[in-house]
């Protein structure tokens, strides 16, 4: 038998495949197996990696900051969503009732002129960025996520608010069909609609984005599809969760969690482990997924970002 | 054969946390999930345990209301030492700041210091001796109960069901205090 050694010069097949695509053999495998619907295997393997189809373009981050990823089926499974639940396992299994089709958004206030946008439209308006942030809940759990959204900034240099605007106020979608809990008369678990806001410079920082998506796929719905706030340096009440509208004001809006108690929570919320929560301490946190916990960072680690927004500010005081 | 019964189911929610834990391994926030498995358990426990006395005319089971105490000091301890180990991170100094600081530690700390010392004189020697102590268990319950309703960001229909519960047990227990009173 005629038996021709491989010379070490030689390029193996790896070396030939373009490394980029070398790397998305696994994301061609995924389409192919989607669009033939073929045999139950490679259904399988798309099932054991638990990884979403990639359904969206987008820039990548590079990850500068090195942050090691929580898991999609992590990201996916623990949320607070209190339209749903306050239990955090038992979003995903009720966010099926959350009907994302023809979303419209309502943007008014001090903008020139009031419109309604519809979110398929608007999200191909605008380039979309993954952003590799830390996520903090004001509770002391924490995880990362590669978020993929516009920036909040280009957004609000499209509707053109003027002048007079100094906060903006969110609002999630009141529909009581969709939110079990805001049908209950009795005793809801905060009041709705949820409202959250921004001072102006807080909502233009580059960080800020409107998030439509995550690991490459669209928002799932116990995430807050179709579209959410994400402000990484603030707790995550801060980032609103299915925002039905956006309006330009001048005073500054009264949050939900402000309103439920404001003695815990104000309208700043900003990652602080120096100032504890009445009830809890903020100094560490607990990393979805592990038995230990990890220092808490001030701004949750975007201190360079943002920390010049609050110059002057006491915060101990403003919350 | 009913105390080996008692036995197992009790143990019941601790097997269950463990095979969560370890076995499917699928828990996303293990510390919230070890603090709220032992606390609801020996919460549940305790109050069964002074239900004890007021079912008995029904079915007795005062013979095993010390096993059943137990098992509510047992949860608890795990409970307590998911705040040192895991919480706290053995952070001794930590612990003790919190306990003084803040409200919501220390009302789980006081009823937690109050089980210790009801386990401990619940021999039989010592027991006749502290029998009238343990009475102090009522204290205990009341302020796991704020601590509990303090434990929640918000409160929901169920927080409410079980300060009804907890107000009517309360009730029946005068009431039976005030008949048995009145019978001698």
């Amino acid at each position: 038998m005629k038996y021709i050694k491989k010379q070490n010069w030689q390029l193996n097949e790896k070396d030939i495949t373009p490394e980029e695509l070398f790397n998305k053999r696994r994301t061609f495998l995924k389409l192919g197996a989607a669009t033939a619907v073929s045999a139950g295997s490679i259904m399988e393997v798309l099932a054991e990696d638990k990884l979403p189809l990639k359904n969206l373009t987008f820039r990548k981050d590079t990850n500068s900051n090195n942050l090691i990823l929580n898991s999609y089926e992590q990201i996916t499974s623990y949320n607070n969503f209190y339209e749903f639940t306050t239990s955090k396992e038992r979003v995903k299994y009720m966010a099926h009732t959350l009907d994302t089709n023809n979303w419209k958004i309502t943007i008014d206030g001090l903008v020139d002129k009031e419109i309604e946008v519809d979110f398929d439209d608007l999200i191909k308006k605008f380039t979309l960025h993954e952003r590799i942030y830390r996520f903090r809940c004001v509770e002391g759990w924490s995880m990362v996520v590669p978020w993929i959204g516009i920036k909040l900034s280009d957004f609000i240099k499209y509707v053109n608010p003027n002048s007079k605007a100094k906060y903006i106020r969110f609002e999630t979608l009141f529909d009581d069909d969709m939110f079990p809990d805001q049908a209950n008369m009795l005793f809801p678990a905060v009041d709705y609609p949820y409202v959250e806001g921004l001072r102006m410079d807080e909502a233009m920082n580059d960080l800020t984005i409107l998030a439509v998506g995550l690991y490459g796929s669209k928002m799932p719905k116990q995430n807050g599809a179709p579209i959410r706030l994400i402000v990484p340096w603030k707790y995550g009440f801060k980032s609103i969760k299915s925002i039905a509208k956006i309006s330009f004001v001048e005073d500054e809006p009264l949050n939900t969690w402000q309103k439920s108690n404001s003695k815990e929570y104000g309208f700043f919320a900003n990652v602080n482990p120096n100032v504890d929560h009445p009830r809890w301490s903020q100094k560490r946190e607990r990393v979805l997924g592990k038995f230990f916990k990890q220092d808490t960072l001030m701004f949750n680690g975007y201190e360079k970002e943002v920390a010049h927004l609050y110059k002057g500010m006491d915060l101990t005081k403003y919350i | 054969m009913k105390r080996f019964l008692i036995f197992i189911v009790l143990l019941l929610p601790f097997l269950f946390g463990l095979y969560e834990l370890f076995i499917l391994a699928n828990v996303k926030d293990p510390i919230k999930y070890i603090y709220t498995l032992s606390g609801v358990t020996s919460t549940v426990i305790l109050f069964i345990s002074i239900y004890i006395s007021l079912i008995r005319k029904w079915v007795n089971l005062i013979k095993y209301r010390r096993l059943i105490g137990l098992y509510g000091f047992f949860y608890a301890l795990i409970h307590f030492l998911n705040f040192v180990i895991l919480d706290a991170e053995l952070n001794f100094d930590f612990v003790f700041k919190e306990t003084i600081d803040k409200p919501f530690i220390y009302l789980g700390v006081i009823p937690f210091i109050i089980l210790i010392f009801m386990t401990i004189t619940s021999t039989k020697k010592l027991f006749k001796k502290f029998k009238n102590y343990h009475k102090l268990i009522y204290l205990a319950l009341i302020l796991i109960t704020i601590h509990f309703i303090m434990a929640q960001k918000s409160l929901t229909i169920l927080q409410f069901i079980y300060i009804v519960m907890i107000i009517a047990t309360g009730y029946w227990k005068l009431l039976q205090q005030i008949i048995n009173k009145n019978k001698v």
